[in-house]
This record gives structure tokens, sequence and C-alpha cells, in this order.
């Protein structure tokens, strides 16, 4: 009786080793990601093709939160990567390596009922920072009554982004609704018809908001490509010191494979 | 419950009708009115809203399909994975919180009044089990998020390459559910083993049996639907919490295991749970698909509705302890 | 091995494991207070009490901590959080008010004057009110009731009025008061019913006696007899609202703004954060160390006053209970 309990608890205990050992020898690694929301899209599609092209190898983990999240977690050492949607700041910590890996555009969105077509710069300063409140004040505008802003938080890589490229570097109003994410800021432009935001060109091209002009030039791919858009910027990848091991492939994939460079240049701007 | 024996306004006798009254009464007779039946309709609305709203956007390949990995739920995917998430997650909590519930009450009923020492534990277990009772669902989530990103906890999440305790898993949201049930279930069988007579007690000792056997043997037995009653009370909460599931769940749109260990990787792994998918798809969260929300809502609503029922059916059931 | 486990255990041994267990519940207890108290501390420490008392814009407090991350200097701990401290007074005080008197004339409903099919109905309704989940609710106030108010409620020159200051979009102080009475009264109906079902019978047939009519009889006397319930309720449902988190966070409004009831109409409409609220919101910015440290120092906060109101419910139960007697 009580050898055939002993001998029975020894095989299921080798047995879960057993299970275990050759898991834990080809172990994949496992890279965590956080960061901008903007680029989330972009990293998923990198994600899943690494994963389909190189199998076993790597496994992923992309969470969000907003680029200055990602610039913390990375810098704590809490995630592999962060994804940032700007370029480095002063007030980043020191040791941080930035991997440029697309640019994309910033556009200025509108509702669908209120098909401005075109902003001068200055327009854009003196709504966004608060100084017309009104959409009788701005010509083009088929809109009345009180300019909706809506904004990201202050954790946002396109809000440090919009302001330095195309609001003079000058700060969005404190009137401004906050948004925590690009998603959130477009969907809340498309069900309020007086307000008006900024997002990637990813987001503006999904459809559902009118896509405004900024100094003449349209917002979409094709400017951005050219260069003609004011408000290009750039996603980032970001390492604690210079990238090793699974983060070091991961991005030296991105940057040197043609498939990468095909998903980037889907519905961004391939850098160089 | 008898109303009528106990209310001499109603039954037979004359009865002052409310148009002899003053008019100050006759306006908190309209508002107690107004109150009682404003609160079954705003009842009734919601359940019918969810329900249309479901039937409009729940359809059987939902259930069984899985959601997408992308970053929008708006096309094609299902809410497979939530509803495995959430029953994930009531297994884990109620396994760890009824041994733990059930002992400490039968604890304090069986061995907590004799002697000072004892006395004051038992108050001090009771206080504390208040405390939790009382605590928002979101401080109990930041405390797993403190213990869990504990380098000691690492082995119950997994490691992210830089050297940070991920803290995020199904077994950490399981850990902090089981204090949302442990308050239900240990009242529950406190108040169902106090309310075993004497006599039951006193007959098992008079056989020889001692006070552990007694227990094992006679009391719990008779307090099962005591415990199963407060077992769905406490299963009820948990598949109600969202804030448990948004901070410690990891929120990955479809379960993934940490590695392909059978059980185990599973518990370390993230997924989601039918409330931080309904969160997630509305407005609030990414929010492109408030249809997913409306049928997943509809789920998670159709559980509690069910837990409801069961708790009642239970309740109406004549415990042994009432024949005397 | 088994064997053992399975001969039955002495007493002794019964005890001390199920002692154990038990002693293992207050452990936990005290661990969760001291884990928040600790992470609480970074804050305690740079601005003492203070931190709950108002000052400077509190957005940028937040932007501040989020954007010197991990080097924080101790600058970065500077925080005033009395807007989140009077959003969370204003939700709950609201809810709990409304919901009193709500609850209170529901439960003389229920147990007084509803006919028999119709208490039978109510009683297994409002039970399946008090266990909807929050998210629901959540759902039901982002899709039905915020775009009801914004798009009907809210007039133009309303939005114009304010729109120099802040910006109104039907999510605020009043979608979120309606769904925290909601959510909070049957809890108190439960307890209220109880306590009028048990309250004693003779005090009320002495009134009805000497001429009161029946729902006047129950107003002064019975009422009055179960005043601890009715704290006891108070208290459990001030514990409920003040601990709401997810709902909360989905109608409020998402700002650090102190509504001012002196707007007039709209006071209502403003928006506002809770301390539960502000945590959901930024709970994805724990790697930065003093925003993690205001989390757990807002948590701490919601902790204490859980626990002051379980003890003040307490405390003013127990001279009352004097007046109860079993009838």
């Amino acid at each position: 009786m009580h050898r055939i309990r002993r001998l029975s608890a020894a095989f299921a205990v080798t047995g879960v080793l057993g299970v275990a050992a050759p898991a834990v020898a080809n172990a994949t690694h496992l890279v965590t990601i956080s960061g901008a929301t903007a680029s989330y899209p972009l990293v998923s599609l990198l994600a899943q093709k690494y994963v389909k092209t190189h199998p076993h190898k790597l496994k992923f983990k992309i969470a969000q939160g907003g680029a200055q999240i990602g610039i913390n977690d990375v810098a704590a050492g809490r995630v592999t990567i962060g994804d940032v949607s700007r370029e480095p700041q002063t007030s980043d910590p020191a040791g941080l390596v930035f991997y440029p890996i697309a640019k994309y555009a910033i556009c200025v969105i509108t509702n669908k009922a209120n098909p401005l077509t075109n902003l001068t710069s200055s327009q854009v300063v003196s709504i966004f920072t608060g100084k017309l409140r009104s959409w009788s004040q701005v010509p083009g505008a088929t809109a009345g009554g009180t300019i909706d802003l809506i904004s990201r938080t202050s954790v946002a890589g396109v809000l440090t982004s919009f302001q330095s490229l195309l609001l003079e570097g000058k700060k969005v109003s404190t009137i401004a609704t906050e948004e925590a994410s690009e998603g959130l800021l477009k969907q809340q432009v498309e069900n309020d018809p007086n307000s008006i935001g900024f997002v990637s060109n990813y987001q503006a091209d999904l459809g559902g908001v009118n896509s405004v002009g900024y100094n003449g030039v349209a917002c979409n791919k094709s400017t951005a490509a050219s260069g003609q858009y004011a408000g290009i910027a750039r996603f980032n990848e970001v390492t604690k010191g210079k990238a090793t091991g699974a983060a070091a492939a991961f991005i030296g994939w991105i940057r040197s494979s043609s498939a990468a460079r095909k998903i980037i240049a889907s519905q961004w701007i391939p850098v160089a | 419950m008898s109303v009528a024996a106990h209310n001499p306004s109603r039954g037979r006798g004359r009865r002052s009708s409310p148009l002899s009254w003053r008019w100050g009464d006759r306006l908190v007779l309209l508002c107690a009115w107004a109150a009682g039946v404003g609160l079954c309709l705003i009842a009734g609305a919601i359940v019918i809203y969810m329900g249309y709203r479901g039937v409009e956007y729940l359809r059987p390949s939902l259930i069984f399909s899985r959601p997408q990995t992308g970053t929008s739920q708006a096309g094609s995917g299902g809410i497979l994975d939530p509803i495995l998430g959430t029953l994930l997650l009531t297994v884990i909590g109620i396994a760890l919180a009824v041994p733990l519930a059930v002992g400490s009450a039968v604890w304090i009923a069986e061995y907590g009044q004799g002697g000072r020492g004892r006395q004051s534990l038992a108050r001090v277990v009771e206080s504390s089990v208040e405390v939790v009772a009382g605590t928002p669902d979101i401080v109990i989530a930041l405390f797993g998020l403190a213990i869990f990103q504990l380098g000691l906890f690492a082995p119950l999440s997994f490691t992210a390459e830089g050297g940070g305790v991920y803290g995020r898993s199904f077994l950490a949201a399981g850990a902090m559910m089981s204090l949302l049930a442990l308050p239900p279930v240990f009242a529950a069988t406190r108040d169902g083993m106090q309310a075993v007579p004497a006599h039951m007690r006193e007959a098992a000792f008079a056989l020889g049996k001692t006070r552990i056997t007694t227990i094992r043997r006679v009391l719990l037995p008779s307090v099962r639907s005591n415990i199963a009653t407060g077992v769905t009370l406490g299963i009820s909460r948990i598949i109600g919490d969202t804030a448990i599931v948004l901070v410690l769940l990891g929120g990955t749109h479809q379960i993934e295991p940490q590695n392909s260990v059978p059980v185990l990787g599973l518990l370390r792994g993230t997924g989601t749970a039918l409330t931080s998918f309904v969160y997630e798809n509305s407005p609030a969260g990414e929010g492109a698909a408030p249809q997913k929300a409306y049928a997943a809502a509809f789920v998670l609503l159709m559980f509690v509705l069910g837990l409801n029922l069961i708790v009642g059916r239970i309740g109406r059931e004549k415990p042994l302890t009432s024949v005397v | 091995m088994l064997e053992r486990l399975r001969t039955p255990w002495p007493d002794r041994r019964a005890e001390r494991s199920l002692g154990a267990l038990s002693l293992l519940v207050g452990v936990g207890v005290v661990a969760m207070v001291v884990f928040v108290g600790i992470r609480a501390w970074p804050i305690f420490e740079h601005n003492g009490l203070s931190w709950l008392g108002p000052g400077g814009h509190l957005e940028t407090q937040f932007a501040n901590m989020q954007a010197t991350g991990v080097d924080a200097p101790a600058s970065a701990f500077h925080l005033r959080a009395w807007p989140i401290v009077y959003g969370t007074l204003l939700t709950s005080v609201f809810a709990v008010g409304f919901g009193l008197a709500i609850a209170v004339l529901a439960s003389i409903f229920i147990v007084e004057l509803a006919p028999e099919r119709l208490r039978r109905i109510a009683i297994p309704v409002i039970r399946l009110l008090a266990s909807v989940p929050s998210v629901v609710y959540g759902l039901i106030g982002i899709l039905v009731l915020v775009p009801f108010v914004g798009n009907h409620l809210i007039t133009a020159s309303e939005k114009a009025s304010v729109q120099n200051t802040v910006e109104l979009t039907g999510a605020g102080l009043g979608v979120t008061v309606v769904i925290l009475t909601v959510m909070i009264t049957p809890i108190m109906i439960a307890l209220i019913c109880e306590a009028l079902m048990a309250a004693p019978v003779s005090w009320r047939e002495g009134a009805i006696a000497l001429g009161l009519n029946p729902l006047r009889a129950v107003l002064a006397v019975t009422l009055r007899a179960i005043r601890p319930a009715i704290v006891a309720a108070a208290v459990l449902a001030s514990a409920r609202a003040l601990g709401e988190a997810v709902m909360i966070q989905m109608v409020s409004g998402g700002r650090f703004f102190t509504p001012k009831p002196t707007d007039g109409v709209i006071f209502p409409f403003e928006p506002l954060r809770t301390a539960a609220s502000t945590i959901v919101d930024y709970v994805d910015g724990t790697g930065a160390p003093a925003l993690r440290a205001t989390l757990y120092a807002l948590a701490l906060m919601l902790l204490f006053s859980a626990f002051v109101l379980s003890i003040g419910g307490y405390m003013i139960k127990l001279p009352l209970r004097k007046y109860q007697t079993r009838g």
C-alpha cells in the first residue's frame, strides 16, 4: 500500500519535471514593451511578423500608457523596450538609447460635420492655446459655438511632438479635455461636432474624422513622405543602455529586414 | 416572514383611508410609492436595455471564438477568452478563500469562546474580516501590485528582460479575488455555525466524539447550505469586480500562458476577464467596439442573474438546524 | 504520510491549525495596511498632511511627477490633492444623502405599503440592483446617460459661459451622483427593511391607538426606533460610495476640477475626479516613484476612511442600543 503510494508520488513528480524540462531548455525570451499609444499598432504588427518569421525565439507583451510611461518603465528596468513617439528631451533619464524606427505625421482633425479644409499655423496656435474659443472666429468652419479642444494627457509623446512642431513650442491650453490615448482622442472628435484635436496620420486615415491641412499642405502619408508636411515626428524604440540580447535582435530586425520595412511603409513612413 | 402578523396596519379592521390624512402624510405616501416603484422600474430598465443590446449584439459565434489580438475589437473576434478568464479567476479565488474563511469561522465559532487570549484573537480576526469587507477593491488591487512586484513573488508571475518583476498574472489577480470572497463565506459560515443548536454538539460529545470530529462530521455538513450561500455571494463579487482585473491581470486580449507547463504556465500568464473586456471596449478603454462591450456585459449580467437565482433557491431550502 | 492526514486529528492539533488560519487572516490585513503605508510614505515625508489641502495646479503636479520619472528630485513629490479630496467628498455626500432618503422611503414602501404581489416582485428586484457589476453601470452611464446629458441637457450657451475654464461634455458630477445613488441604495434598503421588520410592534400599535394614521405611526415611532440601523446603512453605503472606482472613472469626466455650487445650473455638469477614479486613471504610471507614492497615499486615505467609517458607525450605534427592545 505504502509502496504504491510512494511510487505514484514519484511518478507524478518526474512527470511534471519531465514536461517542464524541455520547456525550460528552449525557453523563449520574453520581451515586454510599454509606451506610446501612437506606435502601438505599428509595434504590434512588427512583433506579430517577427514571431511568424522567427518561431520560438521571442515572445512579446506589449502594453501602452503613453510615451512617458515607456520612458519611465524602461529606465526603471520594468520593461525591455519603451515605445516613444517623440525625440529625447533633456528631462529624460540618463543612459537611455533611442532607436528611430519610423516617421509619422501629426494631423489636426475635426468632426466630419465640420469639414475645415485648412488652417494656417497662426490659427492653429490661437486655437490650441485657447485664444480663440468660438468657431465663429474661424473662417471656413461650419460648426458654431464653443471650440471643444481635445488633447492628450501629459505623458503622450504625440503631444510633445505636436507642441514643438505645429504649435511653435507653445503649450496646449489647460482648458482642453485630455484623452489617454490616440484612439480615445479620435473617438471624442468623431462624437463631438464642435471638437478639434490632433492624431497621428494612421488614426486620421482610419476614417471617421476630417483631416485639416496645415499651411496649405494636406496631411497624409504622401505629403509626409515627401517632406512637404511640417508636422513629421519619429517613433523611437528606447532601451536602457545599448540594446542587447532579445531587444537587440528585435530592433535590429526592424531596422534592417525588408519584411519590417514593408509593414512600416504600409501606413507610416520608413526612416531613410 | 409574515408581515401581516406584525403589521397592525394590514389585515382586517378599520383602516384610515389616505384621503383623510394630512397633506404632509399624503406627500410622504406618494414619495414612498414613487421610491419603491421607481427603483423597480430602474432595475427593470437596466435588465431590459442590456437584454435588448445583448440580443442585438450577442451571437453564439461570439461566445466560442477568441478575441482578436490586434488593436481594436471592432472587427471579428469573440469573447471566449474573457469568459474563460472570469471562470479561471473565480476558481482560483474561491479555492483560496474557502479554506481560509471556513477554517477561521469554524475556529471562531468553536474554539474562540473560551479564555481571554482566545477571545481577543477572535475579536481581532472578526475585525480584520470586517476591514477586508469594507476595503475598496482598488485598494486591494494596489496591495496586490505591491506584493506581487516584490522579487520574492517573481515565480507567481514572470520577470521582464530588464529585471523587473511583472507582477501581473492570473495567480496575482486570483489571490486578491480571494480577499473579495473571504468576508461573505466567513460571515455565512460563522452565522451558520452559531445557529446550530447546542443539543447537536452535546449529543456528539455524549457519544464520545472529539471536538474536531464533531465539527467535521456533524456541524459542517449541517451548515452546508450556509457555506453554499456564502460561496455564491463570493462568486458574485468576484465575477463583478473590475478594478483588480484591470490592475493585476496584464490586459492582453487573449489568455497568454507564461510557458508551456500545463497548469502553472496558465496561472502565471496574463489574460482578460469579462469585466475588463467590457471596460476596454467601452469609450473609457480603447473604445472602438461598444457592440462587443454590450455583448460581454450581457453575458456578465446573465451570470450574475443566475447566481442570484441560486442564492434565492438555496436560501429557501430548510437547513437542518431549523428542525428542532 | 497521507495516512497521518486521514486519521482523526487530536483536538489540540486541529485547534492550533485552525487558529493559525485565523491568524493568517489578521496578519494579511495588517500586511495590507503596512505595504500600502510604506509605499505611500514619500508623499507624507515631503508634504506632511498638507498634501490633502489646496494649492497650485494639480494637473501640473501630476505631469511633473511623470516627467521627472525615475530620478525624481524632492520637488517632484510636491502634491496638493484638494480637488481629489473635494471630488470624493462631493460624490459620496450627495449619493449617500439622496440614497438614504430614497432607501428609507422605499423600505417603508416595501414593508408597509406595498400589496403582497408587488412586494414579492420588489424584493428580488432590489437584490438584483445590488448585484449588477459596477462596470455594467458604467457602460450604461457612458453610452446612454453621458451622451443624453451632453447633447440634450447642456445648452450651447451654458457651454460657452464656462468656455474659458472648463469643457462640458456631459460626463460629470450629475451622472456620477445619479448612478452612484442607484448603486448604493439597495444596500441601505436591505438593512433598513430588516430593521423595520424587527422593530417592536407594540410601540406602533400604541401610536395607532392614540389616533395616528398608520403611515404617520411608522414615521414618528418606528423610524426613530431603528435609528441605529439607518446609521449603519448610511455608513455601509458611504464605504461603498468611497470605494467605487471604475464606474466613476467612466462617467465623471476625468479632470482635476472643483465643481462650484455657485455655478448654479452648470454645477451638476462639471467634471471631477475622486480618489478611487484617480488611481484607476494613473495606475499605468507606477513606474515613476513620485506618482506611485501619490497613488498609494490616495489608497491609504481610502483605507483610513473606510476604517474610520466602520468605527464611527459602531460608536454611534452603541448609545442608541438602549432604545432597542425586543417588542
